[in-house]
C-alpha cells in the first residue's frame, strides 16, 4: 500500500533525511519510531503530498506522490503534529467543509461525517465550537478530519503528543479501532506506543532507517547487542587499529565528549557486532601494549541508543499512567 | 469539481467573517465614517445642497445635476475610505492558514492552489459587498429626489467600479498574506503597497507625456475614478482584470512555494 525507496530531502546544506525506505502492506499499523529531529514529520509531510522530496520515491497505492499528488491526496487522510483545525468553527461544520474538499459526494457527506463523529466519540461535541474544545478533544477532531472521507491510507503524525495519559489511552485505542479497513502510518517518539498499537515498527535516527521489525522482535534483537568504554593510559597510536581486528568488534571510536581526561588519557568507545563478547580480547590487547587500563565497562550499542533516548521520554508519561 | 471547490471554500471564507469580532469592528466603523461622509456631502457647508441652494439664489436652476455630482464625489472619497479598509479584510487571508496550521490540511487535499485562492477572493470580495449594502439605502434617498431622474447606469457602473478596485487591492493583499505568517505584517506591507499605488497615480496626473498616460493607464485609482463618472471602457475592466489575475497568480506561486520550503 506504501512503499518508500531512497526517499532523501535536503534543506540547503541540512539533510533532513537520507535514503529513506520501508514498505506498509494493506490494513497494517506502522510506526514510524525515532526521536525528536530524526526526520519523522519530514518523512510524514513528503508522504503526504505536502513536501516534495529531494530524491528518492514515494508511492501510495500504486501512485507516486509528487507526480500523481491530486490521486495520492484522494486516498490519504493526514493528521499534521498540530491538529488544522479552523478555531471558530463547530466540529460538524469542520468535518463537512472537510468532506467537500476532500472530494466527497454530496449525497454522501452527511453519513460520512456522521460515521467520523461517531467512531471519534464526538456525538456529544458536534455543535461545539472547536475553540472551546480541550486539547483531547482537538486531537480527536483533527483524527476525523484525517478518516471523514474514508481514506485507505491515514497518515498520523506525533498523534499522542501533548495529550493527558487518559487522553492519550483514547487516541491509542481509536488508532487501532480503525486498522483492518484502513492502513496506517503514524509516527512517535514514544517506545511503548509502538508497541502498544503498532504491527510494525521502522526506527529512524538521524535522517535514516536504523531497523525494521515487528516490535517484539526488535526488543530481542537489542538484549544480544553489546559494547565497552575503555579509558587508556599512553600513547594511543596504532592501539586503535589492533582493537578493530579482533573478531566481534565492529567499530572503535575517541570519546572526545569527556574533557576532564588528563593529557595522556583516552576514552574509547568499543561497539561490538550482535552476540559476541570480546572483552577479554580488548583488555588483553591494550595490556599486552603496555598501556594501562584504567576503566572498561559495558555500554550499549547506537540502536539502543536511540531506544535509551525513546525510552526516558516515555517513562514521564507512564509515572503519569500510575 | 472545480466550482464546487470553490464554493466550498468560498463558503468558509465569509462564514469565517461573519464569525470575526474584527470583521464586525471594521464593518461598523466604516458605516459610521460612510455615513457621516453622507451627510456632510449633502447637507455639510461647503455641500452639495447648499451649492444647489446658492445657485438657485443667482437664478441657475437645473444647472447642477445632484445626483450625479453626489454620486462622484460619495464614490471618490469611499473609494480613498476602502483603500484603508481593504488590507485588513486581507491580512488574514493565507497567514491565519499558516499560522494555524490549516495550510497544510487545504495543502493535502485534492483541491488546487488556485482553486483556494479563487474561493477566498470571492469569500472576501463578497463581504465587501455586504460592507457596501447600506450605501444603496443613501442613495435611494439622493435619486428619488433627482430631477431628471438619474440613468440607472451610472451608479451601477460606480458600484461595479468600486468592486473591481476592493477585488484588485484584495487579491495583491491576499498574495501579501500569503507570504507570511502575521497578518499585522501582511496588513502592513498590503497598506504600503495601497500607498505606492496611490503615489503611482498621483505621478500620473502631474506627469504629462507617454510616462503620464502610461502610469494613468495602469493606475488602479484612475481606472476607477472612469468608472465612477459613468465612462464605461473595456480597457478600464482589462486592468482591473490583469490585477486580480496577477493577485491570484502570484498567491497560487507563492503557497506552492512555501511547500517547498517549509
Amino acid at each position: 500500500m506504501i512503499e518508500v525507496e531512497h526517499l532523501s530531502k535536503t534543506y540547503g546544506s541540512t539533510t533532513a533525511i537520507e535514503d529513506i525506505y520501508f514498505s506498509v502492506e494493506k490494513g497494517e499499523i506502522i510506526g514510524f519510531l525515532g526521536p525528536n529531529g530524526a526526520g519523522k514529520t519530514t518523512t510524514m509531510r513528503i508522504l503526504a503530498g505536502y513536501l516534495p522530496a529531494t530524491a528518492g520515491t514515494a508511492k501510495i497505492a500504486g501512485y507516486d506522490v509528487h507526480k500523481q499528488s491530486m490521486q495520492v491526496r484522494r486516498r490519504v487522510g493526514y493528521l499534521p503534529e498540530n491538529p488544522p483545525l479552523y478555531p471558530e468553527m463547530t466540529v460538524e461544520s469542520f468535518l463537512h467543509f472537510v468532506a467537500k474538499i476532500k472530494g466527497v459526494r454530496k449525497g454522501d457527506r452527511v453519513a460520512k461525517v456522521d460515521s467520523a463523529i461517531q467512531r471519534c466519540q464526538l456525538v456529544e461535541r458536534r455543535t461545539d465550537i472547536i475553540r472551546k474544545l480541550s486539547k483531547g478533544y482537538r486531537q480527536r477532531v483533527g483524527i476525523a478530519q484525517a478518516i471523514v472521507h474514508e481514506p485507505p491510507v491515514i497518515i498520523l503524525d506525533e498523534p499522542t503528543v501533548g495529550l493527558d495519559p487518559r487522553q492519550i489511552i483514547e487516541v491509542r485505542n481509536l488508532i487501532k479501532s480503525l486498522a483492518g479497513e484502513h492502513t496506517i502510518i503514524l509516527s512517535t517518539h514514544i517506545l511503548p506506543e509502538v508497541s502498544m498499537t503498532c504491527d510494525r515498527v521502522t526506527i529512524v535516527n538521524r535522517g535514516k532507517v536504523v531497523a525494521t521489525n515487528t516490535p517484539s522482535l526488535l526488543m530481542e534483537q537489542l538484549k544480544g547487542s553489546s559494547g565497552y568504554e575503555v579509558e587508556i593510559e599512553g600513547d594511543r597510536e596504532n592501539i586503535i587499529d589492533l582493537l578493530q581486528k579482533i573478531s566481534g568488534v565492529s567499530t572503535v571510536e575517541i570519546d572526545r565528549t569527556k574533557c576532564n581526561l588528563q593529557p595522556n588519557r583516552t576514552l574509547l568507545q568499543i561497539n561490538c557486532t550482535t552476540e559476541t563478547e570480546p572483552g577479554k580480547e580488548i583488555a588483553a590487547t591494550i595490556v599486552e601494549r603496555g598501556l594501562g587500563l584504567l576503566e572498561m565497562r559495558r555500554t550499549s550499542l547506537s540502536l539502543e541508543d536511540v531506544f535509551l533516548q525513546l525510552t526516558t521520554e516515555e517513562s514521564t508519561v507512564d509515572e503519569e499512567n500510575n | 469539481m472545480i466550482i464546487s471547490n470553490t464554493i466550498a471554500v468560498f463558503k468558509k471564507e465569509l462564514q469565517g467573517y461573519f464569525t470575526s469580532p474584527l470583521a464586525y469592528i471594521i464593518t461598523a466603523v466604516f458605516w459610521l465614517i460612510s455615513g457621516l461622509f453622507f451627510v456632510e456631502l449633502l447637507l455639510g457647508q461647503e455641500g452639495i445642497i447648499k451649492q444647489v441652494n446658492a445657485g438657485e439664489q443667482l437664478g441657475l436652476t437645473g444647472s447642477i445635476d445632484v445626483a450625479y455630482i453626489f454620486l462622484n464625489s460619495f464614490f471618490a472619497v469611499m473609494g480613498s475610505l476602502s483603500l484603508f479598509i481593504l488590507p485588513i479584510l486581507s491580512m488574514g487571508l493565507y497567514s491565519e492558514e499558516r499560522k494555524r496550521g490549516t495550510l497544510e490540511l487545504l495543502a493535502t487535499s485534492p483541491i488546487s492552489n488556485w482553486v483556494v485562492a479563487l474561493g477566498k477572493l470571492l469569500g472576501v470580495v463578497a463581504f465587501f459587498i455586504v460592507m457596501i449594502l447600506p450605501w444603496l439605502f443613501y442613495e435611494a434617498i439622493v435619486f428619488s429626489a433627482a430631477s431628471p431622474p438619474i440613468s440607472p447606469a451610472v451608479p451601477l457602473l460606480a458600484h461595479l467600479g468600486l468592486i473591481l478596485l476592493a477585488a484588485a487591492i484584495l487579491s495583491l493583499g491576499m498574495f501579501v498574506s500569503s507570504l507570511t505568517e502575521s497578518s499585522i505584517f501582511a496588513a502592513i506591507i498590503t497598506f504600503a503597497l495601497v500607498l505606492l499605488l496611490w503615489i503611482v497615480d498621483l505621478i500620473a496626473q502631474n506627469v504629462g507625456g507617454i510616462i503620464g498616460e502610461v502610469l494613468k493607464h495602469i493606475s488602479l485609482l484612475e481606472n476607477y475614478n472612469n468608472l465612477v463618472q459613468g465612462i464605461f471602457d473595456t480597457s478600464n475592466l482589462v486592468v482591473f482584470a490583469s490585477y486580480i489575475f496577477l493577485g491570484l497568480f502570484l498567491t497560487a506561486q507563492s503557497v506552492e512555494t512555501t511547500r517547498f520550503t517549509s
